[in-house]
């Protein structure tokens, strides 16, 4: 097991060491991003989050990552309590790409990925020729090398987004967390990244977790499905087994026909109408 | 309070600093405008409250000090206005409690013209104040003697304080003239925002009275803001600072003459001919402007006074 | 030299063409801004032994006068330049200036106060009103910095923008108070100081400021790398390995306290903060680890530039520095923008 989730529990708003205390009786208050969501993630597994806007994934993803710290419960990495280790540490592992990414300062291409390289270098260390190649290789990898020296902000959305991935490639992580990467991109756009994820993770090896609202890119490309409502998993387990009619209707309220389909073999999901 | 008054000859001093020299329009008495409704006559004036430290003095010193009923924030000579009601100064006048005294005339500052419209509308005379040299404060000496009739008490006055004046430049005359560095204000404890007189005001007549020469007197302005360069460049060989009394506490003089050391190469720095003086009469330009001339001329030639 | 093509260079080498470039000028501008002045100096007799100081007078302009002064403009400068850049990429606002966070306001009430009540404290090499703004400057930033930081948790910037522009018109509203009840010769000076002025008179005033801005410093340097991730914004640089409670902690105290050093010193020079960093952007990128180096030299420079034009172009009236920078930097920073887009 690579990543092992243990009963997390989050707010925004309550104080945290309240949460702490009563977080037996508050399951299921209404405060609470995140609720005693326990979860395991396999090395070299894709995983998809599910579930209806403000449902959690995104706190979860940020729990996951340790960028924020759960007011109980635990995330072990490889064994070992994020928590108790320096940023630096777990960005050396666990990489993220955030829905959208907006510098206040225009940065190069090439710079953006070079910034990847952050969680290897010293304080005072600057970048040397062998995290100079990594960062080509990851532009190379998200096929961006040709835009290395474009400013950052002159990119197109699909271009930025390849960009931001190149720069988690170059953290070098074993675990790449994604936040709905396909979400504002075009058809095109989106079956690159598709192809892109499936290749870093056949090829390279990276185990992914990724939220996403695209039913049909979940199923495409994850092995194992979460399922998510008002903060807490309704389900979990392999992609076959998670999503089913009944489960859809759960979650989104939402009847939907579900089929394998004949030229992919994946399941497909046709949402009907609003039950 | 009490420090806060003690600050008023500063208020003056750089009073006439910002209002600039050549402003007669706004500055000039409003006794020179005829056909205007302010126009002062000849004649008495029963009711007078002064908004004009330098002019409150006067007042008292020919004669009006009983007529006086309100005064400004900052006026505290002669020791009688302390009782009288305070109505404000150069940028808050409160024209109600003006009112509220029943004047018949009010001395106002030449730039509170707001202020003369507002009486002139009830038909309070006002009598705007005029700043300039050690002339122009006999000048207004007398003007205020004619506005209050107080002509000739006034009229004497101004002829004791030109004696004053006279015997003054005749006890210093054919003595060297010091190359002098008048300084009016800088920051505590340092050699930075120094202001000295220029070569225009009743500040500059008073040292050239008390024979010395002063090191900006080609400066066209009442005030300069000389850099540590120009003060190098201007090389005085006496340095005196003025303020009025509480401006500087005693046990900081020996400190503040010794902030000067810095300039090892400046004439006074090397002979320690540097004084700091304190007392209103320095700074007002009002009827006690020859003690404060004399005080001068004994720092620059305290020989002739012996 | 457009971010395009620089960007390939190793960032090493970039890095020393750029502080060798700036540095160069720094050097260039210290050496000969002694040298111009308003009156003549003959530069053998300032440096001839032979002659005893005290009896030198061109020894006396060079030494007393001129290189405090230049020293003075460089220091404030770099630290005004240096702590924009951080302010700017720590609240992720290309906006924001080293006075944004009411810095100024707090140094400006501390000077006001000094005037307003003639403070006569000093404390070694700071004179009272130095003293006075340096405490104001301190306590604004530390009200900002109470109000706007929880333990364990990244500052959130817009709070701290919110506390430091309330604070900010909180403090100019006393100033005005203060300025109601002063007289007219206080207000008058008050306002002179916010002028901003190099004249310093001896090299004692920068010892008062050395320490505080050698310090500042010594942190920016750890700082530039996680900066770089902060503008892309907290989580972003979190998942990169930054802690980004301290790094913000670190660079709102070291930030403030190269404002209040340099405010103390100098009184609050505008424009330095805004228009160096910006300007170095535009010519080297916007990687921190170079722009931050960048802008302290040229930071150095521009003021030492600016210093020189006030004292010299209506000599011997001189132009308050401040009126200058805003003059010289306005145009020259929309020029730029123009051109660039």
């Amino acid at each position: 097991m690579l990543l092992l989730a243990e009963r997390l529990a989050f707010s925004y708003s309550a104080d945290q060491s309240r949460l702490r205390a009563t977080s037996e009786a508050t399951r299921g208050t209404r405060d609470a991003a995140v609720r005693d969501v326990s979860l395991t993630v396999a090395r070299g597994s894709i995983t998809g989050l599910l579930g209806p806007n403000g449902c959690g994934k995104t706190t979860l993803l940020k729990l996951l990552a340790g960028i924020i710290t759960p007011a109980s419960g635990q995330v072990l990495f490889d064994g070992v309590a994020i928590a108790s280790q320096p940023r630096r540490a777990v960005a050396r592992r666990v990489a993220v790409v955030p829905q959208e990414t907006h510098p206040a300062f225009d940065y190069t291409a090439l710079e953006m990925v070079l910034m990847g390289r952050h969680p290897h270098l010293d304080t005072f260390q600057l970048e040397g020729p062998r995290d100079v190649a990594l960062a080509y290789d990851a532009l190379d990898a998200t096929g961006t090398s040709h835009l290395a020296d474009r400013p950052y902000m002159t990119l197109s959305g699909g271009e930025k987004q390849r960009v931001i991935i190149a720069s988690a490639l170059a953290q070098q992580p074993e675990l790449l967390l994604l936040d709905e990467p396909t979400a504002s991109l075009d058809l095109g756009y989106q079956l690159e990244i598709q192809a892109l994820l499936i290749s870093l993770n056949r090829e390279r090896d990276v185990t992914m977790v990724l939220a996403t609202h695209d039913l049909n890119l979940a199923a495409s490309l994850c092995d194992h499905l979460v399922l998510m409502r008002s903060g807490q998993v309704l389900a979990q387990g392999a992609t076959e087994d998670v999503l089913t009619v009944d489960a859809i209707r759960q979650v989104y309220g939402v009847t939907a026909d579900v089929h394998r389909h004949l030229t992919t073999g994946h399941l497909t999901v046709v949402p009907l109408s609003r039950s | 309070m009490a420090a806060r008054a003690k600050r008023l000859g500063l208020v003056c001093l750089l009073f006439l600093a910002v209002a600039g020299p050549s402003r007669p329009g706004l500055l000039g008495a409003s006794s020179q405008q005829p056909g205007s409704s302010k126009t002062v006559q000849p004649a008495s004036a029963r009711r007078i409250v002064s908004l004009v430290p330098s002019l409150t003095e006067t007042l008292f010193a020919i004669g009006a000090g009983s007529n006086v009923v309100g005064v400004g924030t900052f006026d505290n000579f002669p020791p009688e206005v302390k009782a009288l009601p305070r109505v404000g100064a150069l940028i808050d006048p409160d024209v109600e409690r003006i009112l509220a005294l029943r004047p018949d005339l009010v001395v106002t500052y030449g730039s509170q013209t707001q202020l003369e419209t507002q009486l002139a509308r009830v038909n309070i005379r006002t009598f705007s104040y005029r700043h300039g040299g050690i002339r122009e404060i006999l000048e207004s000496l007398k003007e205020l003697g004619a506005a209050t009739g107080h002509t000739q008490d006034a009229t004497a006055l101004a002829a004791r304080i030109t004696a004053q004046l006279d015997a003054i430049r005749a006890r210093v005359r054919g003595l060297k003239r010091p190359r002098t560095l008048l300084v009016l204000d800088r920051q505590p404890g340092a050699l930075r925002e120094i202001y000295a007189s220029g070569g225009l005001g009743f500040m500059h007549d008073m040292l050239e009275a008390a024979g010395g020469d002063n090191v900006f007197a080609d400066a066209k302005s009442e005030s300069v803001q000389p850099s540590t360069e120009t003060l190098i460049a201007r090389a005085p060989d006496v340095i005196i600072e003025v303020r009025a009394e509480g401006l500087i506490e005693p046990s900081k003089v020996a400190a503040e003459r010794n902030v000067w050391s810095t300039l090892a190469s400046l004439p006074a720095v090397r002979t320690g001919r540097i004084h700091l003086l304190t007392g209103s009469q320095l700074v007002v330009p009002g009827p006690r402007v020859a003690q404060g001339t004399e005080m001068l001329a004994r720092a620059l030639h305290p020989d002739a006074f012996k | 030299m457009a971010p395009g093509t620089s960007a390939r260079r190793p960032v090493h080498v970039r890095l020393a063409i750029t502080v060798a470039g700036f540095g160069a000028l720094t050097v260039l501008m210290i050496v000969l801004a002694p040298l111009i002045g308003s009156t003549h100096i003959s530069l053998s007799r300032v440096f001839d032994p032979s002659i005893p100081f005290a009896d030198n007078v061109d020894a006396q302009v060079f030494f007393v006068a001129r290189l405090p002064r230049v020293l003075a403009a460089a220091l404030v400068g770099a630290a005004l330049a240096t702590a924009g850049v951080v302010f700017q990429a720590m609240l992720r606002n290309p906006l924001a200036t080293p006075f944004t966070l009411g810095v100024s306001a707090g140094s400006s009430l501390g000077a006001m106060l000094a005037i307003l009540f003639g403070a006569s404290a000093t404390l070694g090499p700071l004179s009272p009103v130095p003293l006075a703004s340096l405490g104001g400057a301190v306590l604004a930033a530390a009200i900002v910095y109470w109000l706007a930081t929880q333990p364990g948790r990244p500052i959130s910037t817009s709070v701290l923008l919110l506390a430091g522009v309330t604070l900010n018109s909180f403090f100019s509203a006393l100033i005005l108070f203060a300025q109601f009840i002063a007289d007219y010769a206080q207000v008058y000076r008050a306002a002179r100081w916010l002028m901003g002025d190099l004249d310093v008179g001896s090299f004692t005033p920068l010892y008062g400021s050395l320490p505080l801005i050698l310090a500042a410093f010594a942190m920016f340097a750890v700082l530039p790398g996680a900066l770089n991730l902060l503008t892309l914004g907290p989580d972003a640089a979190a998942a990169r390995g930054v802690n980004v409670g301290r790094v913000q902690r670190m660079a709102f105290i070291s930030a403030s306290l190269a404002t209040s050093a340099a405010v103390s010193l100098s009184g609050p020079i505008g424009f330095i903060g805004i228009v160096v960093p910006h300007l170095v952007r535009l010519l080297v990128g916007g990687d921190h680890r170079i722009v931050l180096p960048a802008s302290a030299l040229f930071g150095a420079s521009f003021l030492i530039g600016c210093d020189l034009v006030a004292r010299t172009v209506l000599a011997p009236v001189e132009i308050p520095v401040g009126v200058v920078t805003a003059m010289i930097g306005g145009p020259f920073f929309l020029w730029l923008l123009v051109r660039k887009g």
